[in-house]
């Protein structure tokens, strides 16, 4: 994307590229409009388990059966009741297309994600435990603990200690009583080399890639296979990409399903979904710009996005929260692409409003980090529509949306909601940014 | 519980003079009992500003005093030699008003002349003179200073892990025969006919207790020493006086920095291992010294302090705020700083405990010859002729020799950078460390790339240097502590010490909370800028993956 270069028109900007900005930008293409996207770096999808995790039963009981729990959307509508600050509370009154949002991502993201099904599926970490997630990766679903039959082979590459099969195998173990697999450890001699300690684990991803690799594992696998496995999880190395289908190829040589657990950090299949994302933008005719945004006012008006001259009539701010930096603080909260106010938290200080910014960190977190933390959960306050709002509740603009953890008041980060907001949110924001572009134009023939 | 065991000396706290008293005592021959309720460095040792300097403020009180803490500080270099890095400091000559006035000048003439004089007493410890800075060659050296200032003085100080110097204190006191116990308090003082006889323990991670007799038992537990002493009816006056550093995320500084706080109060922003620390605040605490955290207050007078000096620590990236609690003798009616750092021994008989004394006050850098005065008042009481003290001579595990690391790179096939940072805190014992990598080469995995642990630390330090609960690794090799937190190394490390020492997986994941929550409160006072980005990761992936 060279520099300069003619002014760009279209309907909608997206600033932002993760989950909530793509899906806004797919959404509001879906709908006819013209749009471009502008992204700076990789953020927090890109450095996500890799699962898409929209919403788990805040009340379901520890020992309930994985396939009784609620649905996703109503866990999402449970969250709703009873957490206020939430983004699904805000957006109560329309959680009954949750769904189809979701249906619109995975088919907008077919080439790396399932379609999902209406229930969690439950997928195990490397810490242990077990993660429900609303949809997954292709090389996950076979990892579903309330899906798999009989015993969960789980892998131990013998040659690398950066996962313990065993810990991850004893979240299964716990599992067994709500209806899970049985899960046994099987070392396979995988990276045995000298070096291979100094390998990272896009590294160990980038070999298993390699023509031939995978097949061997899937061969080594089915020798060591123990009897009556009905699945094979893996450390989550399968390929850098979606399109290498490295947990298909091994499932195929082994005979067996086989899947990847979901990842910490560094993540592969965050950055393998980060990929497929700007794959499909692409794909989409989405104009994808990369760098800053500087000089951006209202809708409307022209900014200069990745070098380029924008102008669009409806914005969608997809910017994320700490970590993709659409929330910030240096010395004071703020949002530093707009100047807009940070409004919402959640626990003691959701009502603090204006001083919410101000307030020092020590005084705007708990001191047992479990609890809520003010602080964590900063963000814009949005209404109904989901246009940021000032101190005194009134939308900031008529076509300025905002999407995703840029968006404040829940602890996105930890709470299990994070994607699911950003999609649901996007796709709501990129609709809307869409319809208002074109009511604009109706109204204002030749545009502005 | 079974019949009481007997010791010439028990001792109460894993703090610079505890392991250090406790090393003493083994090596004069005394059988000797260690207990710590936590871990070694916990409070003020740990929390210090990890400065073995040669008290060049105790110049105006007592010349005697400077040149003993030399003298120490030589020996200290002597058997801990790679534990100990040069700090040069700078002393600007800042003036906060436009101009300077006479009396300000007066006093930059009087810095020079003082620091002229420190010359005197730094061969013993090793030191370089002091050098007087034009304008000019101080901004050459130090480019980051505020502009204005009218040249400055150098001085030459040494800086240490007092963590890692406690560990090494209570390891040889254990190869020389003494019992050491982390985690274990003395619950209870045991007294006979006014006598303290000993002390009732408990382990409090495997509920194992016990009591052990001894000749003489030495209460050394800082901060906690009042709430211990009333818990067991016996008195230990003193002036707690709590200290809050800030560390930031790397070095803002080549040289360490003296500056003036708001109040006129010394103190320094200075690198210190891999990142740099703003020190320090002294108050008096009369707070929980187990419940202790920076207040927002502190941390903006300690920024605005480094401030008048080096403006650009605005826009550094805060890691932590770390506090500690100083004993000092109690005195009334003075300010914080013009409280003596002098040292007393306490002896509790007219308490109705003969046989128990309390250590107060004291410093760092003077922990051996502190030691060596306390196991003298021992040996005294016990009435004992043992073996002369000599830690002053043998070195601490690890500082026989100097050790080459681009010779143990080679050898074992890390990387040199690694092996610098392990012979830093191994000395020569980072030779039979990486032999491990030999062993399992899997072990060359990194687990923190900031500090350069390798998993074959984390194996090492489990199997070798008494590490019990996940939090010891904070203390042993600084893990977890640099900007990340975790992120990186967190889950990688309890993995490995979970096979070590045999946890499973609810212990593991209860470890990592530990670790965590720990670091939460050291981080929170400060969250601002890129680290709150880093908390944000933090949070996703142990709150959200992993429920710890």
């Amino acid at each position: 994307m060279a520099e300069g270069g003619a002014p760009i028109a279209c309907d909608v900007l997206v600033l932002g590229g993760g989950m909530a900005g793509a899906t806004a930008a797919l959404a509001a293409r879906d709908a006819g409009a013209r749009v471009a996207l502008v992204c700076r770096a990789p953020g927090s999808t890109a450095l996500s388990g890799g699962a898409v995790s929209v919403a788990h039963d805040p009340s379901a009981l520890p020992d309930a059966a994985l396939s009784s729990r609620a649905g996703v959307v109503e866990s999402a509508r449970r969250i709703a009741a009873s957490q206020l600050g939430h983004p699904y509370h805000v957006l109560r009154d329309r959680l009954d297309r949750l769904f189809t949002a979701l249906e619109f991502a995975t088919g907008q993201l077919s080439s790396i994600l399932a379609p999902p099904s209406g229930r969690n599926r439950w997928l195990l970490t490397p810490f242990g435990k077990v993660h429900p997630a609303a949809a997954c990766q292709h090389s996950m679903v076979a990892g579903d603990l309330a899906e798999v039959r009989g015993v969960l082979a789980v892998v131990a590459l013998r040659g690398h200690l950066w996962w313990d099969a065993g810990l991850v195998a004893s979240g299964a173990v716990r599992a067994q009583a709500l209806g899970g697999p049985s899960p046994r450890v099987v070392p396979l001699d995988l990276f045995l080399w000298d070096e291979a300690a100094l390998a990272r684990p896009f590294d160990l991803a980038r070999l298993l890639e390699a023509p031939g690799a995978a097949e061997e594992a899937g061969k080594m696998l089915a020798k060591r296979l123990p009897r009556g496995a009905g699945a094979a999880l893996f450390p989550p190395v399968l390929g850098l990409s979606a399109g290498a289908r490295v947990a298909e190829r091994i499932g195929a040589a082994a005979g067996i399903p086989v899947a990847e657990f979901l990842s910490d950090l560094p993540s592969v299949p965050g950055l393998r979904l980060q990929r497929s994302i700007e794959e499909r933008l692409q794909a989409a005719g989405v104009l994808v710009l990369r760098g800053e945004v500087h000089g951006a006012a209202r809708p409307g008006c022209p900014v200069r996005a990745g070098g380029r001259e924008v102008r669009a009539h409806a914005w969608v701010l997809a910017t994320g929260r700490f970590v993709g930096g659409g929330i910030a603080r240096r010395g004071e909260l703020l949002e530093p692409a707009l100047g807009l106010p940070v409004l919402a938290s959640e626990g003691p200080f959701a009502e603090a409003g204006a001083h919410l910014a101000t307030r020092p960190p020590a005084a705007l977190t708990l001191r047992d980090s479990r609890s809520p933390q003010p602080l964590l959960s900063a963000g814009l306050k949005v209404d109904e529509e989901l246009r940021p709002v000032d101190a005194e509740g009134r939308a900031v603009h008529d076509r300025l949306f905002a999407a995703g953890a840029v968006i404040g008041g829940h602890d996105q980060a930890s709470d299990g909601t994070g994607m699911g907001v950003a999609l649901f949110t996007g796709w709501l924001a990129g609709r809307s940014a869409a319809a208002s572009a074109r009511t604009r134009q109706l109204a204002l023939p030749g545009g502005e | 519980m079974g019949e009481p065991k007997r010791y010439d000396v028990v001792v109460l706290g894993g703090g610079a003079n505890g392991t250090g008293t406790a090393r003493d005592c083994a090596m004069r021959g005394l059988s000797v009992l260690l207990l710590e309720k936590r871990d070694f460095a916990c409070g003020a040792s740990g929390a210090s500003s990890g400065m073995i300097h040669g008290g060049i403020r105790y110049m105006l009180s007592d010349r005697k005093v400077t040149e003993l803490a030399c003298r120490d500080a030589g020996y200290i270099r002597r058997i801990a030699p790679h534990l100990v890095f040069r700090i040069p400091f700078l002393l600007p000559f800042a003036s906060r008003a436009e101009e300077a006035t006479l009396a300000e000048r007066a006093a930059w003439y009087a810095t020079e002349v003082y620091v002229g004089t420190y010359d005197l007493y730094q061969p013993l410890k090793g030191g370089k003179p002091s050098t007087r800075l034009s304008a000019a060659e101080l901004y050459a050296l130090e480019p980051s200073l505020r502009p204005g200032l009218g040249g400055a003085v150098t001085l030459d100080e040494w800086g240490i892990d007092g963590a890692r110097l406690c560990l090494l204190n209570a390891l040889s006191a254990e190869a020389h025969g003494a019992e050491v116990r982390t985690w274990t308090e003395a619950t209870e003082l045991v007294r006979e006919e006014g006598r303290a006889v000993g002390v009732r323990w408990r382990d409090a991670l495997t509920g194992e207790h016990g009591e052990a007799r001894a000749g003489a038992i030495l209460n050394a537990t800082g901060a906690w020493s009042p709430r211990w002493g009333h818990a067991n009816q016996v008195e230990v006056p003193m002036r707690p006086g709590k200290g809050v550093h800030l560390a930031l995320d790397r070095r803002l500084s080549n040289y360490g920095i003296i500056c003036k706080a708001v109040d006129g109060r010394q103190m320094f922003v200075m690198p210190h291992e891999e990142e740099s620390i703003i020190g320090t605040t002294d108050d008096d605490f009369y707070g929980d010294p187990d419940d202790l955290e920076a207040t927002s207050d502190e941390v903006a007078y300690l920024l605005e302090g480094a401030e008048s000096l080096v403006p650009s620590v605005r826009r550094a990236r805060l890691t932590r705020a770390f506090s500690g609690v100083r004993t000092t003798l109690y005195q009334y009616g003075r300010t914080e700083d013009a409280l003596s750092r002098e040292h007393q021994l306490l002896d509790h008989s007219v308490d109705g405990a003969a046989g128990l004394f309390s250590f107060v006050g004291g410093k760092l850098a003077s922990y051996r010859a502190q030691s060596q005065e306390i196991a003298d008042r021992l040996v005294d009481y016990l009435d004992v002729s043992p073996r002369p003290c000599r830690t002053h001579e043998e070195p601490l595990p690890g500082g026989e020799r100097i050790e080459d690391p681009s010779e143990l790179a080679r050898r074992h096939g890390v990387p040199e950078a690694v092996a610098r940072r392990i012979v830093y805190r191994h000395g020569s014992r980072a030779r039979e460390l990486l032999r491990l990598c030999d062993e399992d080469p899997r072990l060359k995995l990194s687990v923190c790339r900031e500090e350069g642990v390798l998993a074959a630390e984390v194996v090492y330090l489990a199997r070798h240097e008494k590490v019990r609960r996940l939090e010891d690794l904070r203390r042993r090799c600084r893990l977890a502590v640099a900007g990340c937190g975790g992120l990186d190394c967190a889950r990688l490390a309890a993995q490995l010490v979970a096979h070590e020492l045999a946890w499973d997986a609810e212990q593991l994941r209860a470890e990592l909370h530990g670790l965590l929550e720990l670091n939460w409160r050291e981080r929170r006072p400060v969250l601002d800028g890129w680290q709150l980005a880093e908390e944000e990761l933090l949070r996703a992936v142990h709150r959200g993956l992993g429920e710890v």
